[in-house]
């Protein structure tokens, strides 16, 4: 490990697309570096020098390629009112939305996202996380997408029902979304991260391809132009099935798709030429149900299936390593990368 | 359907022709699968005044729309906001037929305690089955989301028989449904219940790991379950 580049100098050059040594890897640590340092999850979704020390301490345990802070889904909409509960050691989740009734759209405000409800916990820990360690790794914050966050601001059963009831409704708290996630961009790379955005409602598995184009896409693009104008690298996740929306997707901004169902053969083929592809070792089924064998095997197909994809390609779990995973799973996801020889 | 055969309409409305019936009724069908709520209302009264059985009108009509939208749904011409209009076209015509389903009595089917296990909220799945099952004449009690094992017995004890339905989306959440199992176990519960789970990150065989009956993919899936466990208990 000694004689390898740091993780900042191995994803600078990759991302400038000069040479580097071996496949990156970024499994998605994100709550569970909770059970890393040893604290419950709402003591590190509510603390934010907690979350910068937990991340920081799995860094140091797994030595990925880049830190990725994020503990829910929901941080935007609750810093524009929706309200969450904490479950001890789980991720926060939504208790009561703030747009309950279409009226309660007008009386969104327009909020400070370096001030804003738990929005300060999210920057502390990026910063936290830059003081120590950021001369050797990038340090991402993660965070939702406009139509995500519309949809935990709204209910996510009613805000679909608005695409097709009220899209009006639909659009005006997207445009509202869409704000925040500028402004927190702008926050995020204030305090010396890299902003990435998630979409996991906007998921294939979820909306039609029409739906994401038309509801979901505008937000992403707007996101994804600011993080770009900042000088940062436009990364996007969206989790679940994407086989039908990838090539929209690519045409985001975005400079790295994160992926989760969805064969990297198939990605690969499909938009490899545009995008750098990131992915895919299955959370559930590998990293926390299976044995560091069954990792090894899974990792070693994805990097089989990706490697040599014309814009890049770095090894990830499809979505969040669930936060009971054993670390010998994911010690057995980096030794694959760090096997995967490049040059 | 030789139960609305037994139980024709008496009195008020003279019974239609039956080519006038069956466009009705395939008229309810294509009203949810077309998510158009005006057109199933209005046409749920003219099932009523055209003297259509009302269980008919939900099993001949509004069920076989909402089967044609599941099936749409797997094959991904539907997704989730599509289901939930659609059901909400099911739910408005439904509670135009649902005073007339009462005079007729229940419906016989089993009693089915739903609900997504404790630690999750997402509950869109959960609906779209419960909304399945209930179109196919189960008696639904649904404890929503984020339900504690506890509850789950306690509603199970107060009906007495029949079946379990649990969901999660969440890997981390799924072990919960383990608990139950057992907890029904331990409340002698569990030869009283099929217990059936569904939900993203579960399989036939976590279901049979944790000692649930079946696992179902989907909400077709879990009306088959259901409906093949109902006729070999009856």
């Amino acid at each position: 490990m000694s004689s390898e580049p740091a993780p900042k100098e191995r994803i600078g050059a990759f991302l400038s697309g000069k040479p580097i040594d071996r496949v990156p890897c970024v499994p998605l640590i994100l709550n569970h570096a909770a059970r890393v340092l040893g604290v419950k999850v709402r003591q590190y979704a509510t603390d934010g020098l907690v979350m910068g020390r937990a991340n920081v301490a799995a860094w140091r345990r797994y030595g990925h390629d880049l830190i990725t802070i994020f503990t829910d889904t929901a941080i935007l909409a609750e810093a524009l009112g929706t309200k969450l509960k904490y479950p001890e050691d789980d991720a926060a989740r939504v208790d009561v939305p703030a747009v309950s009734a279409p009226a309660d759209a007008d009386r969104v405000p327009r909020v400070d996202a370096r001030r804003a409800g738990r929005l300060p916990v999210y920057l502390e820990a990026v910063r936290h996380c830059v003081r120590d360690v950021g001369s050797e790794v990038f340090v991402a914050c993660c965070y939702p997408a406009p139509f995500t966050v519309a949809a935990t601001l709204r209910g996510t059963g009613q805000f679909a029902r608005d695409l097709y009831k009220n899209p009006a409704l639909a659009e005006a708290l997207l445009e509202k979304c869409t704000v925040l996630v500028e402004d927190f961009a702008d926050a995020v790379a204030e305090a010396g991260g890299i902003p990435a955005l998630v979409d996991p409602v906007a998921s294939g598995s979820v909306i039609s391809r029409a739906a994401f184009e038309r509801f979901a896409l505008p937000g992403i693009r707007r996101g994804l132009a600011r993080i770009k104008a900042l000088g940062l690298p436009p990364i996007l996740h969206i989790c679940g099935r994407t086989s039908s929306i990838i090539d929209l997707m690519a045409d985001s901004g975005a400079a790295v798709l994160s992926l989760d169902q969805i064969e990297l053969a198939e990605a690969r083929e499909k938009v490899g030429g545009r995008v750098c592809l990131m992915g895919n070792v299955r959370p559930a089924e590998t990293l926390l149900n299976g044995t560091p064998d069954d990792v090894r095997r899974e990792a070693a197909k994805c990097v089989a299936d990706a490697l040599g994809s014309p814009g890049g390609f770095i090894l990830s779990s499809g979505c969040e390593v669930p936060l009971a995973t054993q670390p010998e799973n994911v010690l057995a996801m980096m030794e694959v990368a760090r096997q995967s020889r490049l040059n | 359907m030789s139960r609305s055969e037994a139980g024709k309409p008496g009195g008020g409305a003279a019974a239609a022709p039956a080519s006038r019936r069956a466009e009705i009724l395939s008229g309810l069908a294509a009203a949810v699968d077309a998510m158009d709520e005006g057109a199933a209302v209005r046409l749920a009264h003219e099932a009523l005044a055209a003297g259509i059985d009302a269980y008919e009108a939900v099993t001949e009509g509004l069920s076989r729309g909402m089967a044609v939208v599941s099936e749409k749904y797997d094959k991904g011409i539907y997704f989730v906001p599509e289901i939930l209009v659609c059901a909400d076209a099911m739910y408005a015509a439904i509670d135009v037929l649902r005073p007339h389903l009462k005079a007729e009595g229940g419906r016989g089917r089993a009693a089915v305690v739903i609900g997504v296990i404790e630690g999750d909220v997402h509950d869109i799945g959960k609906n779209i089955v419960r909304l399945m099952l209930e179109a196919a004449g189960f008696a639904m009690h649904d404890l929503g989301n984020d339900v504690a094992v506890e509850r789950f017995v306690e509603k199970a004890r107060e009906v007495g028989g029949g079946i379990v339905a649990a969901s999660t989306l969440m890997s981390t959440t799924m072990w919960n449904m383990e608990r139950l199992v057992q907890a029904l176990r331990d409340a002698g519960l569990r030869e009283k219940f099929r217990v059936m789970v569904g939900g993203g990150p579960l399989s036939a065989s976590f279901a049979r790991r944790i000692g649930a009956d079946a696992y179902g993919a989907n909400a077709m899936e879990a009306v088959r379950l259901a409906s093949a466990w109902e006729e070999a208990r009856t």
